[in-house]
């Protein structure tokens, strides 16, 4: 009990301390979840069942804190570059992380939302940090404004769900809607809807992701990598307890409606993806286009109810896609220092003189494009199979569909390193001159970079946590 | 069960030096080259060792492998071992990598960078070894794909550079670029959907990836229907498009053509094979019932690519083009001896691939040696090269010889006996279709023969050309004459002794053949 007291209470103590203090911080609170899942025995359960530590809420805590650390330490020599806030940069940070470990213990309609709010307000101002920047502040913005819309609908969604119920927590509700036989009545299943267009947000689903890409092109590069990949995790988490929990017995309707959004999701991401030419804008397609896949497995075993293997395929992947695309936004921070542009053609032949840089482009891209034996494999691996495992039409068709997109992605995730290594430099294009690579973001870079590998070559590692997140999920 | 050390090491100790040399710095180019020579080297001599513990007897049984778990979580384990199969493919790829090491010692293309070069091989090898080994199918599906990123940037930055137009593309664009993201996206297209196909045998198998235990499944019945139909059209997808086969094969003369010397050497000697090989190894015995059903189509796709890939040989003007459709024409032989179902048949591929890798590849070697001194592949260009570079002109008057199937050298053996297979196939099979292909096999080796004749006429034979006349070109040096030479040798031993072939491939072949026909 202690540790997880202290671990959600760490974070909060470092308020308006410099960016050491916060980065050695994070790292510390990597430490309870360690000796949590090492003495783990059974979940422990607290406020009557709204708070629940179980295998998969530690698992993805874990994940979480490292995230964090890793933009942090993305972040160290941005915000020093510029003149702007340093404390409150991190305590915003902080308080996302903070939103997203509730998230994953939460067991009721009002953690949840507190969570999921807490995770995403320090956001709309992080997006738009850079504050002289036009397209920082409209990114901002439309983020502000889709990010408001979203919470209402969530909040529209959670207090049907307690009106019809009268209930808070969790497991009451889905008994109550069972013993009611309201599971598929249309309240139900309209706060289903309301809730997943809420979270289809965060998580930049087809038809909710046309903030994205405006906001991802605008805000600070680190805040980028933390949207696209934390504030992600925690919408997904967030949507894949809601599933389990509650809306398990909905029928087929949300479920099918679940798989074309999934469908439908990997190609307006990978073929908007194709004609960027601005790399931030390209990852941020290409995450719309993983959020598809992330979403299929979970999309599927709403139809089938086997919960088990797609909790396991999306946590899984949620894991491998965190640091691999951590990794890629690396690869653009580490671009972007040698030649300062937003057109990647802009970049002709700088492998040659980052080499480094070029490695990691490599590894980071062709993961995210899901070659062996990168990591990226392992991810949509899993997705495939939970997606075959039952056998029946919608989840075969979707696999076809993800491996039409498999490939789709790769055209443009090989650009950039086809760009950088294969093609001649341009003439009239300004170098920088700080060329050599900062420390913190070597740590960065390198970290990903085994994981990346780690992962792809022994997946067991992984795929276990995936595995345990899953089962204990469902005692 | 046994260790399975030698194999592990034939596999991963190239990957091991390629992490190795990447920590030497760029700047020490000839101990780059002599780790990579040495660490090639030494793979070679343990695949021999391999070899020398194998037991020919019975050649038949998977041998010499291991079976540890590697994601337990899925099932899946690191599962190795060779029967007479893989074993040839497995000596021949070693081999083939050996040479090529030799080769780039002095003839890389711009931009030299030995270091990438050197690596990249040895990654591409740790693929095409581990291919050969696996036994379990996601344990081959990451090897097979392994080899694809290599490949890709090896044709991407040391390939052609000419410029040319694509229709369906607004900007003209450079040969390499093309041909490299071709390459990539055709194989993974296949493999996207082999691997959904290894899914679904996995969840119809008892929830096994083993290919033996799935071997044992299969033989018995246990994947019928359309199930079946559809794992086998999406494992044909797969490696159809690697070997490749009319009409999968476009990616193959651009990637060719425009790969640097070594690239094309490995990916025709070698990569091709990793898609036959998975016909041999995986689509007949797991799924008898749906390779009798596919078998004709096989066959007739196969005639119409060694008749296609003939003709397109006639009209090519660049050297290196008409030795890529040549091999569209050889890989077609392979799969029509294949698709016979007979131990003749597959014996027949199993020598023919063996046969392509070597002259083939030595093909390539010669062309692209060519292509370096001349500075041009336009055979309307060449010329009288016999008196200007004696010794390449040899060695490619040898070559053609033997790509033409002269009786005596190696490449007879394969295109005479999956004839014999296609004139026998099965029993049961529609004996029309399987004869009418033997004969568009027979047209296409006499027009295979007309071609390559063709070629050495106009680059070989003659007067050379007035812009050679006062240029200095120089002959074969001595990297080029080792890497070549053994290929040469090669060629006559399998010609005229192909139970060197057969005497590790026919068991393990009739053992296959009995276990999945019956016949």
């Amino acid at each position: 009990m202690a540790a997880i007291t202290l671990d959600i209470l760490l974070p909060r103590k470092f308020k308006f301390i410099i960016a050491m203090v916060s980065i050695l911080g994070s790292l510390f609170a990597f430490l309870p979840i360690i000796f949590q899942f090492a003495n783990y025995t059974t979940p422990e359960i607290m406020f009557e069942g709204s708070y629940v530590i179980d295998k998969f809420s530690l698992i993805l805590k874990g994940l979480f804190i490292l995230v964090t650390y890793l933009t942090f330490l993305l972040s160290v020599n941005f915000v020093e570059s510029d003149e702007y806030y340093q404390g409150e940069y991190y305590f915003l940070l902080l308080s996302s992380l903070l939103g997203a470990l509730v998230v994953t213990s939460s067991r009721d309609l009002l953690t949840m939302f507190i969570g999921i709010e807490l995770a995403s307000t320090p956001m709309f101002l992080l997006s738009g940090w850079k504050k002289g920047d036009q397209k920082s502040n409209e990114g901002s913005i439309k983020f502000f404004l889709l990010g408001v819309l979203s919470a209402s609908l969530i909040l529209y969604g959670f207090s049907l769900l307690y009106g019809v119920t009268g209930k808070l927590v969790f497991s009451d509700i889905a008994n109550i809607l069972i013993q009611q036989d309201l599971a598929q009545s249309p309240v139900a299943l309209l706060s289903a809807i309301l809730i997943l267009a809420g979270i289809g947000f965060k998580i930049s689903i087809v038809p909710f992701h046309s903030w994205a890409p405006d906001t991802y092109e605008g805000a600070p590069l680190p805040v980028t990598a933390y949207l696209s990949v934390s504030s992600k995790a925690t919408g997904f988490v967030a949507l894949i307890i809601l599933m389990s929990k509650i809306f398990f017995e909905s029928g087929d309707g949300l479920g099918i409606v679940l798989v074309f959004i999934s469908g439908i999701t990997m190609f307006v991401g990978n073929l908007s993806a194709l004609q960027q030419t601005n790399p931030v804008r390209l990852l941020a397609y290409s995450s719309i286009a993983q959020a598809g896949f992330i979403l299929a497995p979970i999309a599927v075993a709403n139809i089938t109810n086997n919960f088990e293997d797609g909790v396991y395929a999306s946590v899984t992947y949620l894991i491998i896609y965190a640091f691999m695309n951590i990794g890629a936004f690396l690869v653009i921070n580490l671009l972007q220092r040698n030649i300062d542009s937003e057109n990647m053609y802009d970049w002709g032949g700088l492998a040659k003189e980052t080499p480094l840089a070029g490695i990691f482009a490599v590894i980071f891209f062709f993961s995210l494009a899901g070659i062996p034996p990168l990591g990226g494999w392992f991810a949509k691996f899993v997705v495939f199979r939970s997606l075959l495992s039952t056998g029946e039409i919608f989840g075969l068709s979707l696999a076809i569909v993800g491996a039409i997109n498999a490939v789709i992605g790769l055209v443009y995730y090989s650009r950039i390193s086809k760009i950088i290594w294969m093609d001649s430099p341009k003439e009239d294009v300004q170098k920088t001159e700080n060329s050599i690579i900062p420390s913190p973001l070597k740590v960065v870079g390198f970290v990903s970079l085994i994981l990346t590998i780690v992962s792809g070559i022994f997946p067991g590692i992984f795929s276990n946590l995936g595995e345990a997140s899953s089962i204990f999920f469902n005692s | 069960m046994e260790s399975g050390l030698g194999l592990t090491i034939v596999v991963f100790l190239p990957l091991v030096s390629a992490i190795f040399i990447f920590l030497i710095p760029k700047k020490q180019e000839m101990l780059i080259k002599l780790v990579t020579l040495g660490s090639a080297l030494l793979t070679f001599g343990v695949s021999l060792i391999v070899a020398l513990q194998f037991d020919f007897y019975n050649a038949g049984d998977l041998q010499l492998g291991t079976k540890v778990s590697w994601i337990s979580s899925i099932n899946s384990n690191y599962e190795i071992g060779i029967d007479g199969i893989s074993l040839p493919l497995l000596l021949l790829s070693t081999f083939i990598s050996v040479l090529a090491i030799i080769y780039s010692f002095e003839h890389l293309p711009e931009p030299k960078n030995a270091k990438g070069m050197m690596s990249l091989i040895l990654i591409l090898e740790t693929g095409m070894n581990g291919t050969f080994v696996a036994l379990d199918l996601i344990l081959f599906f990451v090897f097979f794909e392994l080899v694809l990123l290599p490949m890709y940037f090896m044709i991407g930055i040391w390939g052609d550079k000419t410029v040319r137009s694509v229709s369906g593309l607004k900007n003209d664009i450079e040969t390499r670029l093309y041909a490299s993201i071709k390459f990539f996206v055709f194989t993974l297209f296949g493999s996207a959907f082999m691997l959904l196909g290894f899914l679904g045998l996995y969840f119809r198998g008892n929830r096994t990836f083993s290919i033996p235990e799935l071997i044992e499944l299969g033989s018995s019945g246990a994947f019928t229907g359309t199930f079946a139909t559809l794992v086998f059209a999406v494992l044909f997808l797969g490696f159809a498009v690697k070997v490749p086969m009319w009409p999968l094969h476009t990616w193959l003369p651009d990637a060719h053509t425009a790969a640097p010397t070594v690239g094309s050497v490995l990916l025709a000697a070698i990569l091709l094979k990793l898609g036959s090989y998975g016909f041999v190894r995986i689509a007949l015995p797991i799924l008898p019932e749906q390779a009798v059903a596919w078998a004709p189509a096989i066959a007739v796709l196969s005639a119409i690519g060694i008749i296609y890939g003939s003709l397109a040989c006639l009209a090519q003007t660049d050297l290196k083009r008409l030795i890529a459709f040549s091999s569209v024409g050889h890989m077609g032989f392979v799969m029509l001896g294949i698709s016979s179902l007979t131990s003749i048949g597959i014996n027949a591929a199993m020598i023919g691939m063996v046969a392509h890798g070597i002259i083939t590849g030595l093909l390539f070697f010669v062309s692209g040696s060519m292509a370096h001194t001349y500075h041009t592949r336009d055979m309307g260009r060449l010329g009288g090269n016999m008196k200007l570079l004696p010794k390449t002109g040899a060695i490619l008057a040898f070559t053609a010889m033997a790509s033409l199937g002269l009786p005596g050298l190696a490449g007879f053996w394969g295109e005479f006996m999956a004839l014999l297979g296609a004139y026998n196939p099965l029993p049961g099979l529609n004996i029309t279709i399987f004869r009418s292909s033997m004969v568009a096999g027979a047209i296409g080796t006499v027009l295979t023969a007309g071609y390559l004749l063709w070629m050495l006429q106009r680059v070989n034979l003659g007067e050379p050309k007035e812009e050679w006349l006062d240029k200095e070109l120089h002959d074969a040096d001595n990297y080029e004459l080792v890497a070549w030479i053994p290929l040469v040798i090669l060629t006559v031993l399998i010609g005229v002794f192909p139970k060197l072939i057969f005497g590790a491939t026919n068991d393990a072949v009739i053992a296959l053949v009995s276990k999945a026909f019956g016949g």
